[in-house]
């Protein structure tokens, strides 16, 4: 299947990048197509403009060569896969701001004419998959709450199909984690995206 | 009297989000001695996270813009965020300045045990966030409501250790009528005119 995955590290050196490439060597491994979306990358903005928000509604919501390009993929795609870093605890401004931009109504969901309720426009998707590290201990994200896990595996997700899985890999507390603890992190996630049908 | 902050997030000019503004505003006219506002469009500010540490942690920088936004998080006691609740949470802009300015040395510092973070916003003592949200409260649910979450349990932390959260929502604009939105901006004035 062709997968999307989308990496929101400014720094290409991070450890992120080095997950993102072990996530796609795994799902490569496992006879899928892997397209990599660097946000950072790419020069993606975050922040939708008054011309977006203004169309948002209309029947062109899309104003920006890269948003199509994304928006393009993710109509093709059967996964999407997110790399990034919890930042107070949840996705960073760009990775919030390309759900923002891209996942608008004809992509993502669209507007019932009668209700005016949203509907789901994801059927495509098969699997959304999550890996992302956090600074805080496993517990402190229990108290605060993984909001970036739930805008994606909740918010996200009720866009996508009745059968649509959901896969979530997160390192805790990574700055204290060893290289070693780092490396069997990353191999996990290679491993087990490998096996993703 | 209380000193505030108010942070407004809306790209668009004449957004309903304005007239919750300037409710706000009216509000605390008669609750507070001085009131700062930023409009992050109007600012210009960039949301993308572009000054880090070696590892990969956001740090404040040398912009004038952010460096004023930091002594502007030191100097109030009262923090109001005006935002529409996007993909369950804060819109970019307004996640960037969260992720840019609320860093190390700024909102916290850093410390031994399993509260990493010590705050360093103590003089901040209430925390106001007054957001519209496109569907029902019922699919915010569903949804997971992060945006409130990063807003009480995240941000408040940083704060005064007794620090006081509200959360003022109109959930359902979309189908919402037109009483329904003049009653929600009553009932901001109403309750920032309250404070503390």
């Amino acid at each position: 299947m062709l997968v999307a995955l989308i990496l929101a590290h400014p720094q290409g050196d991070s450890y992120c990048h080095s997950l993102a490439e072990r996530a796609a060597a795994g799902l490569r491994a496992g006879g899928h197509e892997v397209v990599v979306v660097d946000l950072y990358g790419q020069g993606f903005r975050a922040a939708m403009t008054g011309e977006e928000r203004s169309a948002y509604h209309g029947d062109e919501p899309i104003c920006d060569p890269l948003v199509e390009a994304s928006a393009d993929l993710i109509g093709r795609a059967e996964a999407l896969v997110f790399v990034y870093p919890t930042w107070w605890t949840g996705l960073p401004a760009i990775l919030k701001g390309w759900l923002e931009r891209v996942m608008v109504p004809g992509v993502a969901f669209r507007f019932d004419e009668r209700s005016g309720k949203v509907r789901p426009a994801l059927s495509n998707i098969r699997h959304i998959v999550g890996v992302s590290t956090y600074e805080e201990t496993h517990s402190a994200v229990r108290i605060t709450n993984d909001n970036g896990r739930r805008t994606i595996t909740r918010a996200l997700r009720v866009n996508c199909g009745f059968r649509t899985r959901t896969h979530w890999f997160g390192i805790f507390d990574v700055f204290d984690k060893s290289d070693l603890e780092r490396r069997e992190f990353a191999g996990r996630v290679e491993r087990e995206l490998t096996e993703l049908r | 009297m209380i000193r505030a902050l108010v942070i407004y997030c809306h790209p668009l000019l004449g957004a309903y989000n304005e007239a919750v503004r300037e409710a706000a505003l009216a509000g605390l006219s008669s609750a507070a001695e001085e009131i700062r506002v930023t409009d992050l469009y109007a600012d210009g500010f960039n949301p993308e996270a572009t000054t880090l540490d070696s590892d990969g942690r956001c740090v404040l920088g040398d912009d004038p813009l952010l460096v004023g936004y930091a002594a502007d998080l030191a100097w109030c006691d009262t923090l109001v965020l005006i935002y529409p609740t996007w993909w369950a949470g804060q819109p970019a802009m307004l996640k960037g300045w969260i992720d840019r300015v609320w860093v190390e040395g700024v909102a916290w510092e850093s410390a031994e045990g399993p509260e990493k973070r010590q705050p360093l916003l103590g003089n901040i003592k209430r925390l106001v966030a007054i957001s519209t949200h496109g569907s029902s409260k019922s699919v915010n649910m569903l949804e997971g409501e992060g945006g409130k979450r990063t807003f009480t349990r995240g941000l408040a932390k940083m704060c005064h250790r007794r620090a006081r959260t509200t959360w003022l929502a109109l959930y359902g604009i979309d189908t919402s009528s037109l009483s329904d939105r003049e009653s929600f901006l009553a009932k901001v004035e109403r309750q920032l005119s309250r404070l503390p």
